[in-house]
């Protein structure tokens, strides 16, 4: 068994499809929920939560597709799985290229479903992680001081300490000093860690600028 | 010549060869037959006409042999006209001579004879170019008006004047005019209509009679002679019954026309003459008051009057029996190719979804194979909860089910057999329907709201039929819906009871509505206002409506989208 940590979420307006999904995907240990429509799976619906969305294609009033399309722009990254009754090329084009993670075709043997669920899961998890990642790495960030920003994005720039003080009209030893707080404040063990965090937090390398006269 | 169209068409299937063969063989060997057939028929009509002659006049009151050429000249081409008169002749000098008629006067009846004959023979095929038939008015008439009166008129003038020049017989130009016309018209009368009712296709008609027709003509016929041999052979003292008596043999008369036809008409009435003409000769009957040329008059008076209605009843009935016929095959037809015509269309219909109806299989499919994993997941974890393993197995059986109805619809609908008539609720055609239609609705992104009155009456019809009927109207309610921006798809499909009694079925779409310059053509066939489509399906839709007495219209809503309108009368079974 998977195992893994989240919850699937079943969107299928066929109740003995949901059921028998539920059924399936709990057997094979994961943690289900199903819905028979999308405004119901919205009402319930924790952004927070970790896990994926099995969608179906055919919906009466909303096709899975808009679904996708809506649930994206409201700001959610929840992966999505579709399972459709007719599978024809436009469609999972257009589904695959909106970020879907799978598009299975009905009737699908468990492997594909779980295959495509773990993977799924997968993805939900990385992302997860690279958006905590990123919290924590904003977090340091917002502890140093106006001067220290200033000095990484040059340092990201990947320029001299010499060079860094010259552009900052300053001598050498001070932006050695500033260096080692930013190390400190990040929490960084070695310049490549700094660079890969600065880029995370969103850090824009300084601009290359002309050397004083 | 045989030979010669064989050779030609050596090339030709072995079954043409033996067509053209069989035809060109009928072609060689019948006139020869059709000779010797006519020269006996004359032979023996002559010896009759002299059986019926009355002295001292030389004229039969009923000289058959002219009318008998003149049915065989009807009865064969043109081209071989000529072998029939000459065979006649040898017939007509054997019978004559035999009787003691000078050779001129007797040279001088063939003429006046064949004269009649060719006369009345041409004048008809003018007219009635086909075939002759005896179920139609205008060819009897045409028939009765040149053979039967025209003819015998013009032939007459020359034959009075013959016996007059020759001066055989008594009698003056003008009563000589009369006996023989009036003769020869009640010849025409019984023996043209008489031989090509039975020669063509008499045996036939026969052979195919059913019991009880054969019976029928049996007790006719018997009926007949009897009330003929009361009348004709019988010694009358009073005249005053011979007003009663003359109409005696009518009803008989008129029961062979309306019921036998023009072929039982002409032999009731060959029948009668043949009775009243021999009581007259032999001195009996109702006619035998005054001198032997007054009985003649009377019994050619008599029959002739009797005969040329009942000979137009009949062929006027038969013409209208016949129209009737014809009429009831034409619709049976239209009705056989409106049902092909609508199998058709279903099955592009069905075409059409079935895209959608592969969704309705594989969501079963889908369901039955996730429940059987997950069972099987259960087993191999040894988690064996006897309670859960039977809800999945009803689950499977009830999806396998489901697969099964969706084959069982779409198989009702394939199916093209008679159309047939039962009661049928409109709310389960409306279930059955929106059932075949799902997959297509739901493909479409468009959702169902039904509103289904409790309070109908059952409609008479096809289920088939109207389900394809319902199909077509939601398949264009989902089409409309499906072109343009996404808005809110619903169809609503209403049942309701009218004042008027009828049942109406309405499915209203929120699309665009019609367009105005498509209203009027809406019902058109091949008009269609889609890309895809053949157009037929609101026309066959309406035809299929109202062959079943009912109607089917559309109109735009007031506010968004078209609602498409079938009525039915309801059917109240008992006393309303």
């Amino acid at each position: 068994m998977s195992g893994a940590a989240g919850t699937v979420f079943v969107v299928d307006d066929d109740a003995g499809v949901r059921k028998a999904l539920t059924r399936l995907l709990r057997a094979s240990g994961h943690e289900v929920r199903a819905y028979a429509s999308p405004r119901e799976f919205l009402g319930a619906h924790d952004p927070a939560e970790p896990g994926c969305l099995v969608l179906d294609v055919a919906l009466p009033q909303q096709s899975g597709l808009d679904f996708q399309i809506e649930l994206a722009a409201s700001g959610s990254e929840r992966p999505v799985v579709f399972i459709s009754g007719q599978g024809d090329i436009p469609t999972s084009v257009r589904a695959m290229k909106a970020g879907a993670v799978d598009f299975l075709t009905k009737p699908f043997d468990e492997g594909e479903l779980l295959a495509a669920v773990q993977a799924a899961m997968d993805r939900d998890a990385r992302a997860r992680e690279v958006r905590a990642e990123r919290r924590r790495v904003g977090d340091r960030l917002a502890k140093l001081t106006s001067r220290e920003r200033e000095v990484l994005e040059h340092v990201v720039a990947g320029r001299l300490n010499k060079h860094i003080a010259s552009s900052l009209g300053t001598v050498e030893k001070t932006v050695k000093v500033h260096r080692g707080r930013i190390m400190r404040k990040m929490g960084a063990t070695s310049l490549v860690e700094l660079v890969r965090m600065a880029d995370l937090g969103g850090v824009q390398p300084a601009p290359a600028q002309p050397h004083a006269p | 010549m045989g030979r010669e169209m064989s050779q030609a068409t050596e090339t030709s299937s072995a079954l043409d060869r033996g067509i053209l063969s069989g035809l060109v063989g009928a072609a060689r060997s019948r006139p020869w037959r059709e000779a010797l057939i006519v020269a006996a028929a004359y032979y023996l009509g002559a010896k009759i006409g002299f059986a019926f002659t009355f002295e001292p006049h030389p004229i039969s009151i009923l000289w058959l042999p002219n009318s008998m050429l003149l049915a065989a000249l009807l009865l064969t081409p043109v081209s071989s006209w000529w072998m029939l008169v000459a065979a006649a002749l040898p017939a007509h000098l054997a019978a004559e001579l035999q009787s003691g008629v000078p050779p001129a006067m007797v040279l001088g009846w063939f003429a006046s004879n064949s004269a009649e004959a060719l006369i009345g023979a041409v004048c008809i095929r003018r007219f009635c170019p086909g075939p002759l038939r005896f179920d139609s008015f205008r060819d009897v008439g045409v028939v009765l008006l040149f053979g039967a009166f025209l003819a015998p008129l013009l032939s007459s003038f020359l034959d009075a004047a013959l016996v007059r020049v020759i001066g055989w017989g008594e009698g003056e130009y003008w009563q000589l005019v009369r006996l023989r016309y009036l003769s020869n018209v009640l010849a025409a009368l019984i023996v043209v209509p008489f031989v090509m009712t039975w020669a063509t296709g008499g045996v036939a008609a026969i052979r195919g009679a059913s019991a009880r027709r054969a019976t029928e003509a049996v007790v006719l016929f018997l009926c007949l002679l009897t009330v003929g041999f009361a009348i004709f052979d019988r010694h009358h003292a009073s005249p005053s019954a011979f007003h009663a008596l003359l109409n005696a043999p009518l009803p008989f008369l008129l029961w062979a026309a309306v019921r036998l036809g023009p072929r039982g008409a002409s032999t009731a009435i060959l029948a009668l003459v043949m009775l009243a003409t021999w009581g007259a000769t032999h001195g009996d009957g109702p006619f035998v008051s005054s001198s032997p040329e007054e009985n003649a008059r009377s019994v050619q008076f008599f029959l002739i009057a009797m005969s040329v209605p009942v000979l137009l009843l009949a062929a006027a009935l038969e013409e209208r029996r016949k129209d009737a016929i014809a009429q009831r095959r034409a619709e049976m037809e239209a009705k056989e190719h409106r049902a092909q015509l609508a199998h058709l269309t279903r099955v592009a219909l069905l075409g059409q979804l079935s895209g959608a109806l592969a969704h309705e299989l594989n969501q079963p499919l889908t369901a039955i194979l996730s429940n059987a994993q997950a069972a099987l997941h259960f087993l191999a974890a040894g988690r064996v909860d006897p309670a859960e393993l039977r809800e999945i197995l009803k689950d499977i059986v009830a999806e396998d089910q489901r697969a099964g109805e969706v084959i069982h619809r779409l198989r009702a609908l394939f199916k093209r057999g008679e159309t047939q008539h039962q009661l049928l609720d409109a709310n389960a055609l409306v279930r059955e329907s929106l059932a075949l239609a799902h997959g297509d609705l739901v493909a479409r992104n468009v959702a169902v709201a039904a509103e289904l009155s409790a309070n109908l009456l059952p409609m008479k019809g096809d289920p088939v039929q109207m389900k394809q009927v319902l199909l077509n109207l939601l398949v264009n309610a989902c089409e409309t819906m499906s072109g343009g921006a996404t808005g809110v798809r619903e169809v609503t499909i209403r049942t309701q009871l009218l004042t008027d009694g009828s049942v109406q079925i309405s499915v209203a779409d929120l699309g665009p509505g019609i367009p105005p310059d498509a209203a009027s053509r809406l019902f058109e066939p091949f008009f269609t206002t889609k890309t895809q489509g053949l157009g037929l399906g609101l026309s066959i839709s309406r035809s299929i409506v109202t062959a079943h007495g009912g109607r089917l219209w559309g109109a735009n809503n007031a506010g968004r989208g078209a609602t498409f309108y079938v009525a039915l009368p309801g059917y109240r079974a008992g006393p309303a």
